[in-house]
């Protein structure tokens, strides 16, 4: 990845002597047979794929480690990544770096094909990235969701068991990966992407290609996880711990390198976020003018490109351990397997506020919408994430107190983990002021934010259980420390995700989504979430250890209650998959041009958005948030429609 | 942007709409530029906390048996390879701003051929190691240094070759215009890249000095 | 979040309000909690380390519920109060509903203070209880007094132990997928995949493993410690009363980590050293064929795995001369 200039910088057409006709559609964009879609990248990904399959087998099969083993990690390990470059060579992301080799630079900036292909595509489009990135997302989801109705279908009864062992094992490391791997996603790319440059008052993002670079590559990275499947599974959870990490069969490579590409997605979705917030707010947008979303995405943007590499990093020494057989986490040739604990926490507990974070955001844009009343305290709110994205770099030993390092760092960590509900705690000051004599409206969206205050109350109340060593001795590594992370990450992110996907698909789509299914939805999944996880706090404290097939008779009440309440919740999915399919496809109702009556900039343009965004860079006059301010000026000035020195100010 | 041209359908802007955007543009690339920067120190510095963990926890007694060494004949020369390859992009920059694009051309190109000699000198020194990438936690991490080092040595010999091949593009195709000079948007920018890309190319060059250092000399 | 004011008299009484059902609502809440839930809080009182870590979970949780229960009235009081249906004033707005300075200090002073307050007391506890039963790695920092002499004197085979002698008892863990396994360095160094231990006694686990990490869960004596290869992971204890309890595996460690348990007591004194001296007995052909007594084991790099290189130069030593009598740093 190079930093150059990714888009065009003509000043204008006719003075640089491009007339229309002249212009070479790339590959992308050609018609038909001829062009690079998702089906080229399976093409090429496939015989990528089997290519690397074969110079894998071709450098390495000699080996006698490899002959004796009958199992070729360097084979897996290179099918894969060409699998991965071809994947993204078909669909057309490595043509600009390629041309960049000649000298060209990111001048012919692709407007997309404009029909249904245009999704199928490698789009330079932010709009087009972010609708994308809510299939990926949700296609994501509902893996892992499957995935955790079998863990749940597995725990029903402790004596008679539906998998074995080996299989459980499997799917709860592939679960655990899986929505990690995606949670760190569901908002910065498929709302991120989409609405950033659009709250900014931007026309466009920084690093169109390094933004569809990363979608592209967070597809394949899907792809190379799940691959771990086939591959035999791994038993190692999300955590990967490394001695049953070397020990682990091939599907390891999978995890390991799923990771590393993912987390290459994450970096440059990151990068590109950060870069676009800091140089293209509109202008008079300053700092104190930043929509609260955007902040959070800032947060989150630093942490992505900050602790990422570490884990990309990480995962690039497991690899090398499993390929070329060097000893980084093998204790018995001079590695450790602590080196892994560290680097994958000192990424892992960042992770954690990278999942965090974005639903704050969500929280603060909304609330003052459907209260109608400024938002309480702003700097407060920018303040406590960036705090909470600062001091996330300082707590990752608390993954690691019963680990039997540093005993006398304990007091730091617990210190700097439970500093850490301060700038949490900002958040909810901002919430609870923000409904202060509030004029509150129960539509859909308000509903999933109340719930996540609801939910994160206790996530983190529980986090604070868990940052306390002697408390930590009971419940680190139980049901208690599980059920914790379901609540903020699930309770709170996948809640901040739904309240996003209601309030901003009709944006989006131009299409209302279903009030009244939707109100089933937020119910079922409200109220099934709760009695899913909550019982799981009880068992934990009761003594069941996590990732287990089988648990003490006396827990199976507890265990089915959450089990068939988990049933209901992953039900209440499939509401939110019928009210999607029936609100967009089989009666869409058109939407408002703001049905939420929001002041927000990216309602203040045409639906459906223009590639352009804004006809004219809008200017911000004004603190956001000021609802029911009389007199209070408008958040924007679009200009006058007819620029002085463009007389044309749509050409054909 | 220059939109009509390019993308049909959009409205032109004002030439102030226009140079905010253009300016815009100009600091993404500084921007960007730094906080590569620190995307990359962060992916270094995992190498080099691993290296300083192994060597403090010195598992087994496994550190470094009898102090065993990569060959440092080759350790010299890819590290004074790099080094020249910075020189060069940090010169060739000095020398574009003073505005002899020629001088840049030449140091840009040498710094590439310099880069891909440092590179293949890297990969070959792997297959004349004197130890097993697993026999001790040296050997492990100076295994992941050497691919961190091919990885910086082809992004740095990237970068540059495209910076270049654009200036040269830039004069070819935008008539009567000096890279060095011009108000041009595309020179513009170019300039922008060049500077973000010598900044790296001194920043890979400091952190491969002390690389060098922890797994050469020390 | 009760401090809230604003100018306006008015309003105050919203919070003055909910004010008066939070003091209430907390203060029955922990009462009925310290009366009918507190006792039974896991992981019991077996050990003293046990109860003061259910004594620290109580004390967390009686400081969590008036959180708790101060965010749930104050949200439902709004939703109630404060809905667009309902509420007939204007929503509240202007400066004031943008910014209060007192809200926003006092509100961070508070969680700063209870924050600080809560490291502070985590700090102490695990001070004061020896680490608290959690795994404190080779070099504990927390530890009661005579442990490093009875550490070095297990290792040297000269510990002793009888009832009413007072010492501490070292007990080893070895962890393997996917069982654990008890030696007793005090009584000859046998193995045991029985763990008994002597009442009123303070005991010094020392937890490592032979593959990969497990985390000894001895749950009802309030010990967890990770079982890592080549480390020597100390947790005290202190045991009271006879009593049985139940240790489970809690670090993934593989297929079968869900059925890595076994069941464990604590013995009175003397029907503890009776159980000892006999099992020494009984066991002493198995022991004698055991590696000696170490700290950790490491298996040999061409043991069963198989060594990575065939070709035996470079191979590593063989790890028993290395660790054969000291324990690594």
């Amino acid at each position: 990845m190079t930093i150059s200039d990714e888009r065009s910088t003509e000043v204008s057409g006719p003075v640089s002597g491009h007339p229309h006709n002249t212009r070479k559609l790339s590959w992308t964009q050609r018609p038909g047979l001829l062009s690079q879609n998702l089906l080229t990248a399976i093409v090429f990904g496939v015989i990528g794929y089997l290519i690397g399959h074969w110079f894998g087998n071709y450098l390495a099969s000699g080996y006698s480690y490899i002959a004796n083993s009958g199992q070729n990690s360097i084979a897996n390990t290179l099918a894969l990544a060409f699998g991965v470059v071809g994947w993204l060579g078909g669909i057309g992301a490595l043509n600009y770096p390629f041309a960049k080799l000649f000298g060209v630079d990111g001048l012919e900036e692709e407007s997309p094909v404009d029909n249904w292909s245009k999704y199928f595509r490698y789009s330079l489009d932010h709009k087009i990235v972010g609708l994308q990135y809510v299939v990926g997302v949700l296609l994501f989801m509902f893996t892992g969701g499957l995935l955790a109705m079998a863990i749940r279908t597995e725990l029903l009864n402790p004596t008679t068991h539906i998998f074995s062992p080996d299989v459980y094992i499997k799917i709860v490391s592939e679960h655990g990966t899986i929505m990690m791997m995606m949670a760190t996603s569901i908002i910065v790319g498929p709302l991120g992407n989409y609405f950033v440059p659009l709250m900014i008052g931007a026309r466009r993002m920084a690093f169109p290609r390094i933004e569809a670079l990363s979608f592209w590559i967070f597809t394949a990275g899907y792809m190379v996880i799940f691959s771990a499947l086939p591959y035999g599974g791994f038993p190692t959870g999300w955590t990967g711990y490394a001695p049953l990490q070397t020990q682990a069969g091939p599907g390891m490579v999978s995890y390991l390198l799923g990771f590393a590409v993912i987390g290459l997605g994450m970096i440059l979705a990151g990068f590109n976020q950060a870069v676009t917030i800091i140089n293209y707010r509109a202008p008079g947008m300053t700092w104190s003018r930043v929509p609260v979303f955007v902040w959070s995405i800032l947060a989150t943007a630093a942490l992505l490109t900050l602790a990422t590499p570490v884990l990309f990093a990480g995962g690039l020494f497991g690899l090398l351990d499993k390929t070329v057989q060097t000893a980084f986490y093998v204790d018995e040739h001079g590695g450790s397997s602590y080196l892994w604990q560290n680097l994958f926490w000192f990424f892992g507990h960042p992770e954690v506020y990278i999942m965090a974070l974005p639903g704050f955001g969500i929280a603060g844009e909304l609330l003052p919408v459907f209260c109608r009343r400024p938002l309480f305290a702003y700097k407060v709110s920018a303040a406590g994430m960036i705090g909470v994205a600062l001091l996330s770099f300082f707590v990752w030993q608390h993954h690691l107190f019963q680990s039997g390092i540093n005993p006398d760092m304990r007091p730091l960590f617990m210190l700097t983990t439970e500093l850490i509900s301060i700038p949490t705690g900002f958040i909810y000051l901002v919430g609870m002021g923000t409904l202060y004599r509030a004029k509150i409206r129960f539509e859909l969206p308000m509903l999933f934010v109340l719930a996540l205050f609801f939910n994160f109350l206790i996530g983190g109340v529980t986090g604070v259980f868990l940052s306390d060593v002697p408390v930590n001795v009971t419940v680190h590594g139980g049901f208690f420390v599980l059920s914790h992370f379901h609540y903020t990450i699930m309770g709170g992110l996948l809640f901040a995700f739904m309240a996003g996907l209601y309030y901003w698909l009709p944006k989006m789509t131009g299409k209302m989504m279903n009030k009244k299914i939707g109100k089933v939805h937020f119910w079922l999944m409200f109220v099934f979430f709760n009695l899913t996880f909550f019982p799981m706090f009880i068992i934990g404290l009761l003594g069941q250890p996590r990732r287990v097939f089988t648990y003490a008779t006396n827990l199976q009440g507890l265990n089915d209650f959450s089990s068939i309440s988990a049933f209901i919740l992953g039900f209440s999915f499939l509401v939110f998959f019928f009210n999607l399919v029936y609100s967009m496809w089989i009666k869409p109702e058109v939407a408002p041009a703001n049905p939420w009556e929001s002041l927000g900039l990216e309602w203040q343009t045409a639906t459906p958005v223009p590639s352009y965004n804004f006809e004219r860079i809008p200017v911000i006059m004004t603190e956001p948030y000021r609802y029911s301010e009389e007199g209070a000026p408008a958040f924007a000035d679009f200009g006058p429609k007819d620029a002085p020195d463009s007389p044309t100010h749509t050409m054909a | 942007m220059s939109n009509s041209a390019i993308q049909s359908g959009q409205p032109s802007l004002s030439n102030e709409e226009r140079e905010y955007e253009m300016r815009a543009l100009i600091s993404s690339i500084w921007t960007g530029g730094r906080l590569f920067i620190g995307i990359y120190t962060f992916m270094l510095a995992s190498l080099v906390f691993s290296y300083f963990y192994l060597r403090s926890s010195d598992t087994g007694l496994l550190w470094r048996p009898d102090h065993v060494t990569a060959p440092r004949a080759f350790g010299f020369l890819i590290f004074g390879l790099s080094l020249v390859t910075g020189l060069l992009a940090y010169v060739g920059r000095k020398r574009l701003v003073m505005g002899s694009f020629q001088d840049f051309s030449v140091a840009a190109w040498s710094g590439v051929v310099t880069g891909l000699i440092a590179l293949l000198l890297q990969i070959i020194e792997l297959s004349h190691l004197s130890f097993y990438p697993g026999s001790s936690g040296y050997a492990s991490t100076f295994i992941g240094f050497a691919v961190m080092n091919i990885v910086s040595l082809v992004i740095s010999a990237y970068w540059l070759e495209t910076t270049v091949a654009r200036g040269m593009r830039i004069r070819r195709e935008v008539e009567g215009e000096n890279p060095e000079f011009s108000s041009n948007p595309r020179a513009r920018a170019f300039r922008a890249d060049v500077a973000a890309m010598s900044y790296f190319q001194v920043f890979l060059t400091l952190a491969g000095a002390l690389l060098f250092a922890m797994f050469y000399l020390m | 979040m009760t401090n809230k004011s604003t100018n306006s008299t008015g309003q105050v009484h919203h919070l003055r309000r909910m004010a008066v059902v939070w003091v209430i609502a907390s203060i029955i809440g922990d009462i009925l909690f310290s009366i009918f839930v507190a006792p039974h809080v896991p992981p019991g009182r077996l050990t003293e380390t046990a109860a003061k870590d259910q004594t620290d979970f109580n004390i967390l949780f009686e400081m969590a519920l008036p959180v708790l229960f101060g965010v749930w009235i104050y949200l439902s009081y709004a939703l109630y109060f404060w809905g667009d249906k309902r509420n007939s004033d204007v929503a509240f707005s202007g400066d004031a509903a943008r910014s209060n300075m007192k809200t926003q200090v006092s509100w961070m002073v508070i969680t700063s203070v209870t924050v600080l307050f809560l490291a502070g007391f985590g700090t102490w506890a695990l001070v004061v209880d020896h680490g608290s039963g959690g795994g404190q790695g080779p070099n504990p920092a927390f530890t009661p007094s005579g442990s490093l002499k009875a550490e070095t004197a297990a290792l040297l085979g000269k510990a002793t132990w009888s009832p009413g002698s007072k010492n501490i008892l070292p007990v080893q863990v070895i962890g393997q997928q996917w069982k654990f396994t008890y030696r007793y360095p005090t009584f000859g160094g046998f193995e045991s995949s029985q763990l008994y231990l002597p009442a009123d006694t303070t005991i010094a686990f020392n937890v490592t493993s032979l593959d990969v990490i497990h985390s000894f869960w001895a749950y009802q004596l309030g010990v967890k410690a990770d079982a890592n290869p080549q480390v020597n992971d100390v947790a005290f204890t202190t045991t009271k009363d006879p009593g049985s309890f139940i240790v489970r595996c809690s670090e993934l460690c593989g297929i079968w980590h869900g059925a890595m348990y076994n069941n464990g007591a604590v013995l009175s004194q003397s029907a503890f050293e009776n159980w000892a001296t006999t099992t020494e007995a009984a066991n002493a052909a198995n022991t004698a064929l055991l590696p000696a007594f170490a700290w950790t084991y490491v298996p040999d790099a061409n043991g069963a795995a198989g060594g990575y290189y065939p070709d035996g130069t470079l191979t590593p030593y063989s790890p028993s001369e290395v660790y054969g009598s000291k324990q690594p740093s």
